[in-house]
Order: C-alpha cells, then sequence, then structure tokens
C-alpha cells in the first residue's frame, strides 16, 4: 500500500512539471505579446534604471532555465507573484475567493449525489419505466447544454419572471445581500454547477447497478429468497457505488475549475471569476496563479481518491510493477 | 449488441461521452490498478472492434434508431443551413451583420410574424445571426476535431505501436494535458495567441489530441496483436504500410465514434469561449457570442438568450445521439 | 509624456469595461465654500451613508490611480485645492491661497493654518513634499506620477539620479514654493488630484504597509478600521477637520464584485448610491426620476445622467493618405451616425460631440468642430470634391477597436454608415495591449479611443491630443499655429483669457477635423430616496461634505 502511495506521488512530478513549464511559458517573455517589464510596471512610462533594476529582480536577462527554477523555487515558497492591478499578492487574492469557490464547489456536489444516485438508482431499478426514460432523456440533455445558458434560463425564470409575478423568487447575482439569507444566493449557481456532473452520475449509478445486479451473487441472493429491496440495498448499491464515489471524488476537483463560467454568469466572487476578470485587465499573475492553484489542487483530490479507492476496491493491487 | 438495445439504453457505457466545454471528470483505467482523473474528458479505455461485415451491420442498425436517425437529420438541416444561408437568409429573413436603418427602433423587439427569433441590441434579426452562428459553430466544431485527430492519430500511433519509451512520453505529455482543467487551459492558451476564429479552433483542436491519441493506442494495441498483423510483418512489410493498411482501418470505428461526440464537444466548447469574450469576434455571429450579448438585456429581452441556447443544445445533443447510435451500431465497447 | 497617453487610454477602458465612472478630482469643497448649491430644507445631522464601490487597488493617496480608491481618497484627504461639485471652478482646500509669478513657472501655495492629520500631526509644507516625493520616487511605481511631470527635478528622479523634487521647497511650515519646467497657467487645477494630498511623514515611514491598510489623512473623513478586503472600508467623521464638519456620520465604501449585485442591495434599501446595470437603464430611469441636472440627487429625481469631462472619438491616421486630406476626413466625421449610436446603444443618454472639449467646461463652445454634426448628404458631397464621387478610389481601410468591451457595437454602426457611401471598410478588434501599440505606431487607418480629463482644464484635452509630436498625439495630427497658440495659452495666467483662447484653439483643430469626436461619455447611477443635496460631480466623484439623509 505504501509503495503504491509512493508510486503515485512519483508519478504526479512529471505532470506537475510540464504543468508549470506550460504556464510558465506561456507568461515568458516573448509569448505573451508586449514587453515583459512593462506588464510588470503597468501602464506608467519608467527610467532606464528602474528598468534595469526590474530586469535584474525578476531575472528576466537570465535563461529561461534558470528563470523557470526560479519561477518553480518561488512555487514551492507560495508565492505566486504580487498582482499588476492591484498593490497585494496573488496568494492573498486568491486565498480570499478560494473559499467561495470551495462553498459552491460543495454544495454542487452534495446536490450531485443526491440527485444524481437517487435518480441512477430509480432508473436502474424501474428500468423501462417512464421514469427511466425520463432520467436518461435529461441526462442526454444536461450533457449537451451549455452550462452558462443553463444558468441564464433559470435566472430569467426564477429570478426575473418570478419576482414580475409575485411569486417566491431567487437572487440571480452575487453571495449575499440583505433580502436573503446567503443560501439563497447558493441555490441557482450550486444547481447550474452540479447539473453536468449530476447527468453523470446518474448514468454511472444507472449502468453500474444494472451490471451489478445482473452478476451471480446477486442472483444467488434472490434465489436465497432475499426481497427486491434487501438485494439491493444490501447488495447490489455498495458494489455499484464505488465507481460512483470515485467519479464524485475527481469531480471536486474538477468543479473548481468549471467553476469559471458558473461563476461569470452569477457574479459569484470566486477563483472562477477572478481568473476571468483578471484575463480581462491582462493580469497575468493572477492568471498563471490561478490555474497553477486549481491544477494542484486537482492532483491532489486525484491522488487522495486512487489511494481511498485501492482501500476500497479489494481487486485493485498496489505496489505492483510501475509501467 | 442486438438492435433492440438501442432505445434509451445506454447502460454498456453510459459515462463514455467525451463532452465537457465545463470541465468535467473522466475515468480511465488501463490497466486495470489505477485510475487516474483528466479534466474535461470522458476517456475510453479497451476497445475491442469486431468488423467482419462492419459497415454493412451499422447501417441496418443505425437505420433502426429512431434516435440517431432524428439527429443525424438534424445535423444534415443545420449543415445545408449553414452552406446555403448567403444565397438566401439575407434576402429574406435580414442581414446577419449590417444593421437595419432605424437600429433605435429595430432594436430588442421580440419574436413576431415579422421578426421569428426577435432582433439583437442593434436591430438585427436573431434568426438570420443564428443561421450564420450554425457556421461558426459546425466549422470550428470540425476543424477542431480534425486538428485533435491529425495529432492524435499520429501519437497515439507512435506511442501503440513502438510502445516502449515513445509510449512512455506520450502518454506522459497527455496526462499533463489531462492534468489541466479544460477551459481554464483554452483560455490561457487563447490570451497568448489572441481570441479569433482561428485561433479558438486552434486552441480546441490542440486540446482534444490526448483522448482521440489514447482511443486510437488502445485499439491498435487490440489489433495489433491479432494474427493478419503478425502475418504481414512476416512477409516483410514496413512499418507504416503496416499501419496504414492494416491496422488503422481495423481501429477505424472506435475513432468514428469518438470523433462524432468529440464534434458536439468542440462545438460546446467554441460557445464558452466566445461567451466568455475569448472566442470569435464580433461582429461575425456565433451562439456563444450571442448569449454574452444577451446578458445585459436579461431583463428587458429574454427572447435573446432563448434561441442561440436552443441551438447549441439541439446542435450538441445531436453529435452526441448520433455518437451513441454509432456506437451501438458499429458495436465499439468503450469501457472503463 | 508617454505615460498620460497609455494612462488616458488605461482610464477608457477601465471606463468602457465597468462602465464605470472615472474621475479624478479635488476633494470637495466645504459646503458653503459651494456656489449655488444651498442646502435644500433643514439639513439633518447625523446618518452613515453606503457608497458602492468594487476592490479598490489603493486607498494609499500614492498611487490613486482609478476611480474606485480615489473616491475613498478624497474623503479621507484634501489635496491643495479642491473644484465646486456643479461648476469645477478652483477652491481652496489645504490651501487657502496661492499665486503664480508672471509667466506662471513658480507657484506658492499658503496652507490653512491649524491644519492637522487624523493622528494629531500638524500639516506641513514639508508633508506635501514628501508625499510628493513618494509619488515622483521610481521605486514606488506609483500610476500617477505623471502628474508631477510638470515640476523640476521631476524627470531627474525618475531617472534615478535624484532623490528630492528640486523644484519643491518646503519655505517654511505653511508655504510651499513649486518651481516648473515651463510655464503652465494651469497648474493650480493639477494639484487638486486627490492622489497629490500631503501624508504625515512619520507615520508612513514608521508603518508602510499599515499606512496602505488604513491612511492617515487630513479630510473631512477618517478611517474607523483598517480596509476589509472584498468587504467594506468604513470611515467616520473626522471631529478635528480645520474645515466644516459634514452633516453625515460617516460613509460606508461597501464593496461589491459587480454592479448587478450592487444594484438588487440598493433596491432593498441597503445603499444609498450606486451604478445602474446596462440593459436596466431605461426602467430605472422610468422608476426612479432623472435628476435636473443630472448631478444633483433629490427625492424622486434620483437618476444621475450628467456629463462626465471626457469624449469617446475615432482618431484618423493624418499621416496616412487619404485620410491626410482634412476633406475626406470631414466627410467621415458627417458620415458618423452620432444620435444613431447614443439612442441604439445608450439609451439616448450620452451626448453627441461636437467638439473635443466637453460642455462642462468653461472653454466649451457648441458647433466648434463645424463638421461633427450627422449629415450623410455632406459627407458624399465632401467625398466626391476630394475626388472619390461615390467612394470610387477610396482605398479600403479598417476601423481598429479594442475588443471585448462593446466598441464593436458603437464601430459597426458607424462602419455601417461609411459602406452606405460607397466605402470599402471592415472592423479590426484587437487586444488592448495591440491596440495601444497600434495606435502609437500608427499601425491604423481610423481606430477608436477615448480620452478622460485628469483635471477640468481644457489643456489637458487640446494640448495633450493635438500638440505636434506629443506622445499622446496619436493622430499625428501637426499644425504650427496650433503648436503656437497652445504653448502660448499654457503661459497665460489670467484665467478668463486663457478660456477664451482655448475657445479659439478648439475651433482651429476642429477645422482640420483630426480626430471625429462621437459622443461625450455621461453618469449612469442612481441615488436613493433619503438623499438631500446629494451631488456626483461630472469627475464621478460622490461630494460627501455637502450631502445630508432624510431620517
Amino acid at each position: 500500500m505504501f509503495k503504491y502511495v509512493i508510486r503515485r506521488i512519483i508519478q504526479m512530478v512529471p505532470v506537475f512539471l510540464g504543468v508549470t513549464l506550460i504556464l510558465f511559458i506561456l507568461r515568458a517573455p516573448g509569448v505573451l505579446p508586449g514587453d515583459p517589464v512593462r506588464l510588470i510596471t503597468g501602464e506608467k512610462a519608467i527610467s532606464e534604471t528602474l528598468y534595469q533594476e526590474i530586469v535584474e529582480k525578476h531575472g528576466l536577462d537570465q535563461p529561461l532555465h534558470v528563470q523557470y527554477v526560479r519561477y518553480l523555487k518561488g512555487l514551492t515558497e507560495g508565492d505566486l507573484g504580487t498582482s499588476y492591478q492591484k498593490s497585494r499578492p496573488v496568494s492573498d487574492i486568491l486565498l480570499d475567493k478560494f473559499p467561495n469557490t470551495m462553498r459552491l464547489a460543495a454544495v454542487a456536489i452534495l446536490l450531485e449525489i443526491i440527485i444524481g444516485i437517487a435518480a441512477g438508482i430509480i432508473s436502474a431499478v424501474k428500468r423501462y419505466s417512464l421514469l427511466d426514460v425520463l432520467v436518461t432523456l435529461s441526462t442526454s440533455i444536461l450533457v449537451s447544454v451549455p452550462v452558462f445558458w443553463l444558468g441564464m434560463l433559470m435566472q430569467v425564470v426564477f429570478g426575473i419572471w418570478f419576482k414580475r409575478w409575485g411569486i417566491p423568487y431567487l437572487p440571480i447575482s452575487g453571495m449575499s445581500s440583505s433580502d436573503f439569507p446567503d443560501w439563497v444566493h447558493l441555490i441557482l449557481p450550486a444547481i447550474t454547477l452540479a447539473s453536468v456532473s449530476t447527468a453523470y452520475v446518474a448514468r454511472i449509478m444507472r449502468s453500474q447497478m444494472l451490471e451489478v445486479m445482473g452478476q451471480d451473487y446477486i442472483r444467488t441472493a434472490h434465489a436465497k429468497g432475499l426481497s427486491e429491496r434487501a438485494v439491493i440495498r444490501r447488495h447490489a448499491l455498495k458494489n455499484a457505488l464505488i465507481p460512483v464515489v470515485t467519479f464524485i471524488g475527481i469531480d471536486l476537483g474538477v468543479m473548481m475549475s468549471g467553476a469559471i463560467l458558473t461563476e461569470t454568469v452569477f457574479n459569484w466572487p470566486g477563483v472562477g471569476l477572478e481568473i476571468f476578470l483578471a484575463i480581462g485587465t491582462r493580469d497575468w499573475p493572477i492568471v498563471t496563479g490561478g490555474v497553477v492553484i486549481i491544477v494542484l489542487l486537482v492532483m491532489i483530490i486525484n491522488l487522495l481518491v486512487d489511494i481511498s479507492y485501492a482501500f476500497l476496491d479489494p481487486r485493485i493491487r498496489y505496489g505492483g510493477p510501475a509501467q | 449488441m442486438t438492435p433492440e438495445h438501442l432505445n434509451w439504453d445506454h447502460d454498456k457505457d453510459p459515462d463514455m461521452i467525451p463532452l465537457d466545454a465545463g470541465g468535467h471528470p473522466s475515468r480511465q483505467s488501463e490497466s486495470g490498478d489505477h485510475i487516474t482523473a483528466s479534466a474535461g474528458h470522458i476517456d475510453v479505455g479497451e476497445i475491442s472492434t469486431s468488423s467482419r461485415t462492419l459497415w454493412g451491420d451499422a447501417w441496418y442498425r443505425l437505420r433502426r434508431n429512431k434516435l440517431a436517425l432524428v439527429a443525424l437529420v438534424w445535423i444534415v438541416f443545420m449543415i445545408l443551413l449553414a452552406v446555403t444561408a448567403d444565397l438566401w437568409v439575407p434576402q429574406t429573413l435580414g442581414d446577419p451583420i449590417v444593421l437595419p436603418q432605424d437600429t433605435a427602433a429595430a432594436k430588442l423587439l421580440p419574436p413576431s410574424a415579422d421578426h421569428p427569433f426577435g432582433t439583437d441590441k442593434l436591430g438585427r434579426e436573431i434568426v438570420s445571426r443564428i443561421i450564420y452562428g450554425a457556421r461558426v459553430s459546425l466549422s470550428v466544431g470540425v476543424l477542431a476535431v480534425s486538428i485533435s485527430l491529425v495529432i492524435g492519430l499520429i501519437f497515439g500511433g507512435l506511442a501503440a505501436y513502438y510502445g516502449g519509451l515513445w509510449d512512455t512520453l506520450i502518454m506522459r505529455t497527455a496526462d499533463v494535458f489531462f492534468a489541466f482543467p479544460y477551459v481554464l487551459f483554452a483560455i490561457t492558451l487563447i490570451a497568448v495567441l489572441g481570441p479569433s476564429y482561428r485561433n479558438v479552433f486552434i486552441a480546441i483542436g490542440i486540446l482534444g489530441w490526448p483522448s482521440i491519441a489514447r482511443v486510437f493506442r488502445s485499439s491498435i494495441l487490440s489489433v495489433k496483436e491479432n494474427e493478419y498483423v503478425d502475418a504481414a510483418r512476416a512477409v516483410g512489410a514496413s512499418d507504416l504500410r503496416i499501419m496504414f493498411r492494416h491496422i488503422l482501418p481495423n481501429s477505424i470505428a472506435p475513432i468514428v465514434v469518438y470523433t462524432t461526440m468529440s464534434i458536439g464537444s468542440a462545438i460546446l466548447s467554441e460557445a464558452a469561449l466566445s461567451f466568455l469574450g475569448m472566442g470569435v469576434q464580433p461582429p461575425t455571429p456565433s451562439w456563444g457570442g450571442m448569449l454574452s450579448d444577451a446578458r445585459a438585456f436579461l431583463f428587458s429581452a429574454p427572447h435573446m438568450m432563448l434561441f442561440p441556447g436552443i441551438a447549441i443544445l439541439t446542435t450538441v445533443l445531436a453529435f452526441v445521439l448520433m455518437g451513441d447510435g454509432l456506437r451501438d451500431a458499429l458495436d465499439v465497447k468503450m469501457k472503463d | 509624456m508617454s505615460d498620460r497617453f497609455r494612462k488616458g487610454l488605461a482610464i477608457v477602458l477601465a471606463l468602457a469595461l465597468a462602465l464605470t465612472v472615472f474621475g479624478i478630482g479635488g476633494c470637495q469643497p466645504d459646503e458653503d465654500d459651494g456656489t449655488g448649491e444651498e442646502p435644500t430644507g433643514d439639513v439633518q445631522k447625523g446618518g452613515t451613508f453606503a457608497y458602492y464601490i468594487t476592490e479598490p487597488a489603493f486607498i494609499d493617496p500614492y498611487n490613486a490611480q482609478e476611480s474606485e480608491g480615489t473616491q475613498v481618497v478624497q474623503a479621507v484627504f484634501d489635496s491643495l485645492v479642491t473644484f465646486d461639485p456643479l461648476t469645477l471652478e478652483i477652491l481652496p482646500a489645504a490651501a487657502e491661497s496661492w499665486e503664480a509669478n508672471a509667466d506662471a513657472t513658480v507657484w506658492t501655495f499658503t496652507l490653512v493654518e491649524g491644519a492637522t492629520f487624523h493622528n494629531g500631526d500638524p500639516v506641513t509644507a514639508a508633508d506635501f513634499k514628501y508625499a510628493w516625493e513618494r509619488i515622483a520616487n521610481p521605486d514606488n511605481a506609483s500610476e500617477i506620477s505623471y502628474h508631477l511631470a510638470p515640476i523640476k527635478g521631476f524627470d531627474e528622479m525618475q531617472a534615478g539620479e535624484a532623490t528630492e523634487l528640486s523644484g519643491v521647497v518646503a519655505v517654511d511650515e505653511r508655504t510651499l514654493e513649486v518651481t516648473l519646467n515651463y510655464p503652465y497657467g494651469d497648474f493650480e487645477y493639477v494639484v487638486g488630484h486627490p492622489g497629490l494630498a500631503p501624508v504625515p511623514q512619520a507615520a508612513v515611514e514608521a508603518d508602510a504597509e499599515g499606512f496602505a491598510e488604513m491612511p492617515i489623512g487630513n479630510g473631512p473623513f477618517k478611517l474607523a478600521e483598517p480596509w476589509a478586503h472584498n468587504q467594506y472600508i468604513k470611515v467616520v467623521k473626522n471631529d478635528d477637520y480645520y474645515g466644516d464638519e459634514p452633516n453625515i456620520d460617516g460613509v460606508d465604501f461597501k464593496i461589491f464584485q459587480d454592479e448587478d449585485t450592487a444594484f438588487l442591495e440598493f433596491e432593498a434599501g441597503n445603499l444609498d448610491f450606486t451604478h445602474i446595470p446596462s440593459g436596466q437603464i431605461a426602467q430605472v430611469i422610468e422608476q426612479y426620476g432623472e435628476s435636473d441636472d443630472g448631478f444633483t440627487v433629490a427625492e424622486g429625481k434620483q437618476a444621475v445622467t450628467g456629463l462626465e469631462m471626457a469624449v469617446y472619438y475615432y482618431a484618423l491616421n493624418t499621416k496616412k493618405a487619404p485620410f491626410d486630406d482634412p476633406k475626406v476626413r470631414q466627410a467621415l466625421s458627417y458620415a458618423c451616425p452620432r444620435q444613431k449610436i447614443i439612442d441604439t446603444l445608450f439609451d439616448g443618454i450620452r451626448q453627441p460631440a461636437d467638439g473635443m472639449v466637453p460642455p462642462n467646461l468653461s472653454a466649451y463652445e457648441a458647433g466648434a468642430w463645424p463638421a461633427s454634426v450627422d449629415d450623410m448628404d455632406m459627407a458624399a458631397q465632401l467625398l466626391e470634391e476630394a475626388g472619390y464621387p461615390g467612394g470610387e478610389g477610396f482605398p479600403a481601410f479598417t476601423i481598429a477597436v479594442n475588443s471585448g468591451v462593446g466598441h464593436e457595437d458603437i464601430a459597426q454602426i458607424f462602419l455601417d454608415n461609411l459602406t452606405q457611401l460607397g466605402l470599402e471598410v471592415t472592423l479590426e478588434p484587437r487586444e488592448w495591449a495591440q491596440h495601444i501599440d497600434a495606435l502609437q505606431n500608427g499601425e491604423y487607418d481610423i481606430a477608436r479611443f477615448g480620452w478622460i480629463a485628469d483635471y477640468p482644464t481644457a489643456d489637458n484635452f487640446l494640448y495633450s491630443l493635438f500638440i505636434t509630436d506629443g506622445s499622446d498625439n496619436i493622430t499625428f495630427y501637426s499644425n504650427p499655429d496650433v503648436d503656437a497658440a497652445l504653448t502660448e495659452a499654457r503661459q497665460e495666467t489670467d484665467e478668463d483669457a486663457r478660456i477664451a483662447q482655448y475657445k479659439e484653439i478648439n475651433k482651429m483643430i476642429g477645422a482640420d477635423q483630426p480626430v471625429i469626436p462621437v459622443m461625450y461619455y455621461s453618469h449612469i447611477h442612481v441615488g436613493s430616496d433619503r438623499i438631500r443635496d446629494g451631488i456626483y460631480n461630472a469627475q464621478g466623484l460622490f461630494n460627501f461634505e455637502s450631502v445630508w439623509l432624510a431620517q
């Protein structure tokens, strides 16, 4: 087991290096339009002396590989640079927004688990029923719908029209206001963010249930005279859940990045919106810093999921020969 | 798989749709002992094909899958609209770019007999812009996937055929790409390249290759062991010849399925990028761009957001269902 | 001075992007200094004003570069002078009087006696010198340092050759003498910039980081607690203020990421002043009523739509044929459908530009640029006179705009008209960085641009944009007569005479039509119904000193 964990961590290293290398190249001098010193100083004219100082301070005159090592070293110390537009370190800015994104993602995951698994089970148990058709149909539609459009649609219906018609309505922007408790602000963004994932969970759950229920031990259980309900609860569910849990675990990390569209539509002040706004103002340290953090997060979550998966599923051999 | 299965029955592999502008997870487990996440693609591990009467059988099965047929008709319809637009749209429905004389009076009109889908903030016909938007969406979809295909086939082929160091190198690089949050990566790339029609399909195309490479690699690995490959090698056929004459034709089915689904995925990505202002630039109409415009008018002109969204949804859905249909018809098993 | 050019552009972008008003102005005058704004009814004291801002970049005056931070800085600090919120006339603030020598190269300011910082330290001339050197110090990379560029010693400091501004001398505690590199009659307006306020040297040196989070100023309000990032900035009345004390107890600058949320809060009654989200302008005006003068918020007349000191225009590349021909330039100007653009995209709120000096400056003259009217017939006629009947023989050209913030729509309406003239023209959206690079290098035919005044002076528009070889002169316009007149006007110390000269210069440039003025920007803001005597000025700053709240 220990070996397996080590191996997975070692496998992460080249991926991490690759990701940071790509990000580094994208912000390296000569790649981005404009003089890198200009990007650092902003729109302001500066003296030749200061120019040189900045070049030296940021090591812009050194070979690229030296700059890359320097950049990596900064990362390990939590240094993501300083925002061009704001006076604060990027890590502070992102740290402010991070809990907001986490909150949104956590609620979305919750929705995904409850609705997705329930829909999948119902769909599998009542196979070919109207409910099953409905679930399969809506999951097909949900994976094809642009999430930002889904969000806008809900804004119009539940926010604007409901208000106009005098029906209790939902807030469509921001994270808090005096009219609503904070959790109400979460409803529409969370549903939007959860939509696609929920569809996937429902589909996986359904197929896993169907597969498990066709297996020998389930038939045996039936043969032993257990009720349908008991079979499902005691045997089928447990085994079908493993891949679903894996998927959900991975999804948490991915939601952090998927949030950029949802956060933009709902003006949710999270990391995604911050990155989007930073792109608009060419604030590169925030963009690359945000992406690095999200990538790291996704990787770590994947690792944890893999390890817990290895615990859950006895079929997985750990410590086997590396590929 | 029997044809009756096709209706609403995705139980074989429901999670295999490679769709995802929002960057959703995928699972992939090649040797069964590890699972990695990839941001943005549902991946395909083991693939097997049976190819004896493949295409004939497939067409027979496809014809009996009503949903896939509807999807096919819709795709053909959209392509026809897009291709013929210049011939009739500006003349009858209204120009998608040139403004009406009195813009202030013509703007933001709700749908009516004169304006089937209403007008936008500059008084242009939304129906015309949707039809012209189909050009952008479909062409970006096809071009992006073509790029992914070329890169993916080459790398996937190299990895599978030569194995060893090639395999490790290419598949690790693919991992790097998978580790990136898809949308963020596309945005970062376009921020560097500059937003434009060309750069959008290049960015989406570049980001799509690892999935294709994996599909192709797996399918080769399964084909490679067959006797006819050994036979070809035995009679002294060159690597390239074996690849093109023997392996490629026999692994084409999963590629076709995957490509169809990827086009839908690419269309979604393009819409997302244009929505964020990182895609096709105005005045060229694009569905995502129209939705971005509509955001400011949710209160006063909600019709602006309705139709572009429906256009994206139906078109992407058509490619998904078509992909599902093809998968079943070609009897491609994509299993995790 | 290329910095000013970039600054101007940056500001315009910021404005267009957020549709937020940008303005840099003086601290507000004491209410009885204000001309024409006598309180109506019985002034009620007390109450806290809730004001919407987005997260500022800085609230330390040395880098008060954008509207959000500037709004806070102007409440907490007083510069030497300030401006009347309605007339934009210059008024005393931290300086009780000032004078210039005969050619306006040496300025002497006398400070108010007994003024103190919020920590009790006296405000001295040395504090101004210290504050300005902090701005001019290249290590601090202040975005607003270009304001000090006329001062002797500034260039040396920026080059790192000097550590102090040789042109700024604290003669005694209350006397500040400023020597300029060249005559500059409008310099008194420059020192009204909120960022050029004094800072207490001891406090800054003791804890610069703390100061950035909780600046100690000399203005009518002081920070109640350090800046709560992304949440709020609270300021309360400064009881030791040397001027008249404000009517309200304080201001809560509530930080929201976006205007939509802020507007919802406003509608819920939790904000007193906010920006109207685009797409809802007409509705909001109907619901809340429109201010009579566009600046003053009164009950039932709460939406302010007054003009800002800013012009939106298309630059013409005057060194490139056929745009080197004034007839062609005039023809294109006649072809620009100003009113149509405003009606279609701005709900009729902005005003068509008939020159390059906005109407809220005294140097404004209606119809100063004769070809700045919408007239397609004149456009066709002039085009023919220039040798391109029906657009024949006119080379294909492009309209360059910076992308993604709505300029494409405006250009599209213009472009449509040009196409009707028989011209072959395409839209070229560019990234902001590429756009300004192209402008500076003259790589364009027609390009969108906007100019927002830093101070309420005509010089800030005309000299900056049209002096030969000026770094902000993106059209490469050059007219020796205009150059001479601009230089002469700067040396004129008599305000009225100077204004008369600028009126003349505006017309001289207008005859050559180096740019196509399109529209003057407007406010799009709304206030609550409890606001009395609230003025949101042309520079986009709210006057917290005169306002009071009905309870």
